[in-house]
């Protein structure tokens, strides 16, 4: 099967290195960016399966990213995963187009699942 | 459940042998449906866990509160997005709905603090009884005495609960505290401490607001001009410490002899006690909110004692009736409320003043501000050792200030003061001090005790009443606060406040050192734990004892279990069900639990009504299943109705390799199955056939008939078209019933593949028509049942998940034949589930009827053999 080729967008640095060792274990290909400016730079240049994106991040948040991110490529999933529980950035994000809003801590298997659903819902997006 | 849907990804990402775009489209749609039914499940699940936290007296903070209705909505947000998919433009009017419920269900937990803008600093002269919400109560409490009553209280300011609002939001704390709380969401004390490590490190690292440090050191200039002597303690004065109902004696940090030039870091160290663990557990246990918490200061200039204690206006024990108790030692008083030093004691009488009682103990230590900032020990030599640390005179004084106190209070008080090298008495703080009832007749003690033999530890003097037995642990290191089992008797030599942390889980307290008026005593009686602190030899002589029986009543311990001593329990509920955090959990549930949408022929089924998430849910499930099966005009949209020997209630849906014929087909027979997963629930489902329903008794009668009353969708007459129809989504190796048995929702699931790590079966139950008892009782009966067949079940109110992962493809055939079974047979027997009996009566049945299914099953080798003979 083809590696899937998931976007993290986390400005917690452990986060990334931990999620991006245990994605790999799971055929994973992982690239990171800690800003949303780096996230949306990453999306410019390659095609990513999927994105988990955090919301609070210094300079540009999870929501405004989302945006842009949906501007470029609209239908790469987008998963919002965050430690802020707060109802705006779920309606916002979600309102936004991402596929689903998750809260931190989240299991690996379960956010591996998360971005495998995403993946598979983009053929009804496109239906 | 995940593995669910990644077995189903799986399957769906398989080569599709040349299946056309419609076919791929129909595939989508199955996936999105199942999307759909996953969030549903997981929405219903923590709901049910919600409804049971509410109920239960469990311990969690307001961010696991705010967690798991944010998990919810985002279930249901996650419905409507699927079910938006499936016709797009038909449903939008739910996000509107959804948007709105869930803003009003935030703004109804949100903690109502006056957060309007004040000054950052407040001089002890400009505060009083009215100034809490910005000083805090200690330090407005001891404005208002100083002020009020003109009490001699030591220079200070506040610095309040303006700045401490500026600090936390200036610098993103209160953001980055919250997170670092939901990312941990634990109740564990290890867990707690590293949360405690996080936050105390993220700040110290926050940038200090420019305009309040020079709020702060403006407030510093008050003091005297002799920057190189003056010293100062820092001590919290949070919003909501030093109540009666929550005292959080020693909870927070005080930091004495403190240079006016380190008063910055003090506070940032005051600021951060409040995320201890102590802190936390604490918070925890009394249910109280950790979210909104506000840590207004106090800076105040030390007192260079020549001795310092606590009073209490009443006997907080209640042994004492009508008495005033004063503890008092040398030097400073911090040795006598961190449990440090044992304490001289007088009881006197609140009328007369006289001394009933003089206790006067050996000291060895005495504490004093240190020159170099902080506090020293100085060690007492000759007669300082046995003298009294106060004169009968100077007791008498300290007694009439506290009653005046009390007086103007006009409750008991729990006052900390100190005495200078001029003889003058200063108040250091005073709070509303919690007063036991009166245990029986004052002082009186069994005329014989029978259990004399067996005592190893007498004349303890009771520093929280009530009487518990367990096993002694012996708490000296932080690792054996972290071992520290639940119901043991916590052993300790000194009353140190932290140990607190250990009180939910212990039976009862027992300090060698220390005294009734310190705070880890304080915090066992509002804790209602039985303690004896300051409990001589108690160490040696009870370490590693076994079980013992603690008498906080007599101050006795005796060896064993002392079954004639123990009345019942009188510990109170720790976190009491009204508690400030089930209160917003409660609150918030009105947003998410109540049902009104359940007729869904009625034109008000519609998303505007929807007054709940859970009204949502409801809606989108319905919706989705007529989407998903009725709309024939979607190319392969359309389920195909099962036949055996005429048409059946049953309706499937091939995903893939799970028939023999033609998706195009109206019908299909039940010969014509192929998915193992969904012969084997068929096998349970129809091995025995079902009696019909159970004959009912009366009250199970009533019990329907009242709960169809309240629920229109019960009564008769109103059943709708979907109750009657049952659908199967099927692939060569899954399966998935969606169905209505009578009253309640079944979701029955599985993928019997030929690699265990894949394999798993799931079994979801809810609801029926008796009331709420009786479908509870039902849920536990069937979840017994699956337990003893191998699965997880969990029951929460009357619903129940069950599961079983990582078996063998043939142990998933099993248990699948048996959630066949079940589905079939425990319709209606909720309205006969009124006692053991009868409990007990189904669950033989359903045990012997399983054992014949599965034996069956066995004997065929293989469940198509049986799949045969069935069909």
């Amino acid at each position: 099967m083809k590696k899937i080729r998931l976007l993290l967008v986390d400005d917690e640095s452990d986060f990334l290195s931990v999620y991006t060792r245990r994605f790999a274990r799971r055929n994973v290909d992982v690239s990171t960016a800690a800003t949303g400016k780096q996230a949306i730079e990453a999306v410019k240049s390659t095609r990513f399966d999927a994105v988990v994106l955090d919301v609070m991040m210094p300079g540009m948040s999870g929501i405004e990213t989302l945006k842009k991110i949906k501007a470029i490529a609209p239908d790469i999933p987008v998963i919002i995963l965050t430690g802020h529980a707060n109802s705006e950035a779920l309606i916002q994000g979600m309102g936004g187009g991402a596929f689903d809003y998750m809260l931190k801590p989240v299991g690996t298997d379960e956010l591996y699942f998360k971005v495998l659903d995403a993946i598979k819902n983009r053929l009804v997006e496109s239906d | 459940m995940q593995a669910i849907f990644n077995a189903i990804s799986r399957f769906i990402s398989k080569p599709t042998d040349g299946k056309d775009d419609s076919s791929e489209r129909f595939l989508a749609r199955c996936d999105n449906f199942r999307l759909l039914l996953a969030a549903n499940n997981k929405a219903l699940e923590i709901m049910a866990e919600m409804t049971e936290e509410s109920q239960s007296g469990s311990l969690f903070g307001m961010s696991h509160v705010r967690g798991q209705s944010l998990k919810v909505a985002a279930g249901v947000r996650q419905m409507i997005e699927r079910l938006c998919r499936m016709n797009p433009g038909k449903y939008d009017a739910l996000k509107d709905t959804f948007n709105r419920i869930v803003l009003e269900m935030e703004t109804a937990v949100v903690d109502h603090a006056d957060r309007q803008q004040g000054p950052l600093v407040l001089a002890l002269d400009e505060i009083n009884a009215e100034s809490i919400s910005e000083a805090g109560s200690k330090m407005a409490l001891l404005g208002e005495v100083c002020g009020e009553l003109g009490v001699r209280v030591p220079l200070g300011f506040s610095i309040t609960a303006s700045a401490f609002r500026l600090f936390m939001d200036s610098t993103g704390l209160d953001d980055e505290i919250n997170r670092l709380i939901q990312i941990t969401d634990s109740i564990e004390l290890d867990e707690l401490y590293a949360l405690e490590a996080s936050i105390h490190h993220a700040i110290d690292l926050a940038a200090m607001p420019q305009e309040l440090k020079e709020a702060i050191e403006t407030g510093c200039n008050a003091f005297s001009a002799d920057k190189d002597t003056v010293r100062l303690a820092i001590r919290s004065s949070a919003l909501g410490e030093d109540s009666s109902e929550a005292s959080f004696a020693g909870q927070f940090l005080s930091v004495l002899g403190v240079r006016p030039d380190n008063v910055l870091e003090s506070y940032r160290s005051v600021v951060a006690s409040m995320y201890s663990a102590t802190a936390m557990t604490y918070r925890l246990s009394r249910g109280l909110r950790e979210d909104g918490v506000i840590m207004c200061v106090g800076c105040m200039e030390m007192i260079d004692a020549t001795a310092g204690g606590v009073i209490y206006t009443r006997d907080p024990v209640g042994k004492h009736e009508d008495a005033l108790i004063v503890s008092a030692v040398p030097g400073l008083p911090c040795a006598i409320v961190d449990g440090t030093e044992n304490a001289d004691t007088w009881v006197l009488d609140r009328e007369s003043l006289f001394i009933r009682k003089a206790v006067i103990v050996d000291k060895k230590w005495r504490h004093v501000v240190s020159a170099t900032g902080g506090t020293n020990k100085e060690r007492l030599l000759g007669n300082e050792c046995s003298a009294p640390s106060i004169s009968n005179d100077v007791v008498a004084w300290i007694a009439g200030i506290a009653l005046r106190i009390e007086a103007h209070f006009d409750c008991p008080q729990d006052i900390e003061w100190a005495q200078d090298h001029d003889g003058r008495i200063f108040i250091l703080q005073c709070r509303p001090l919690a007063v036991c009832e009166v245990q029986g007749e004052p002082e009186s003690l069994p005329e014989i005790d029978k259990n004399a033999p067996f005592a190893i530890l007498t004349d303890c003097i009771p520093s929280s009443p009530g009487i518990a037995s367990g096993h002694v642990f012996m708490v000296e290191t932080d690792e054996d606060m972290l071992r520290f089992p639940e119901g043991a008797i916590l052993l300790v030599r000194t009353a140190k406040p932290r140990l607190s942390a250990l009180l939910p889980k212990a039976a009862a307290l027992i300090a060698e050192f220390g005294n009734a008026t310190g705070h880890l005593a304080n915090i066992a009686r509002e804790f209602g734990i039985p303690a004896l602190v300051g409990a001589p030899g108690a160490v040696d002589r009870l370490s590693r004892v076994g079980v013992v029986t603690v008498n906080a009543k007599t101050g006795t311990v005796y060896l064993g279990r002392r079954d004639d001593q123990m009345p019942g329990s009188n510990r109170i509920q720790v976190a009491p069900r009204n508690n400030e955090v089930v209160t917003a959990l409660c609150r918030t549930l009105q947003f998410i639990t109540p049902l009104t949408l359940t007729n869904p022929d009625s034109p008000e089924f519609a998303p505007e009504n929807c007054v709940s998430l859970h009204d949502i849910t409801r809606f989108c499930h319905e919706k989705a299943v007529a989407e998903m099966f009725r709309d024939g005009d979607r190319p392969g949209a359309k389920a195909r109705r099962l036949v055996d020997k005429g048409p059946l209630q049953y309706w499937l849906v091939d995903l893939g390799g799970g028939t023999s014929v033609s998706n195009e087909d109206e019908y299909v027979d039940l010969r014509c199955v192929t998915s193992n997963a969904m012969r084997a629930l068929w096998v349970g489902m129809t091995t025995i056939p079902w009696e019909g329903p159970p004959p009912v008794d009366p009250g199970g009668f009533m019990s329907i008939i009242s709960e169809a009353a309240q629920n229109p969708s019960l009564a008769p007459g109103m059943a709708n078209e979907m109750a009657e129809r049952n659908y199967f989504i099927v692939s060569r190796n899954y399966c998935n019933l969606q169905s209505r048995f009578g009253f309640h929702f079944c979701t029955v699931e599985g993928f019997a593949g030929d690699e265990p790590d894949r394999n798993y079966a799931f079994f979801q139950f809810k609801g029926g028509a008796a009331d709420k008892s009786r479908r509870m009782i039902r849920a536990r009966l069937i979840a017994d049942v699956l337990e003893r067949q191998g699965f997880i079940a969990e029951v929460r109110d009357d619903a129940l998940f069950a599961r079983i992962e990582g078996v063998s493809k043939e142990a998933v055939e099993r248990a699948l034949a048996v959630t066949g079974y079940l589905l079939v047979h425990t319709r209606q027997i909720d309205m006969v589930m009124f006692d053991n009996k009868a409990c007990q009566k189904y669950r033989d049945k359903f045990d012997t009827d399983i054992m014949v299914i599965l034996n069956l099953m066995q004997n065929d080798n293989e469940c198509s053999s049986n799949w045969r003979r069935e069909s």
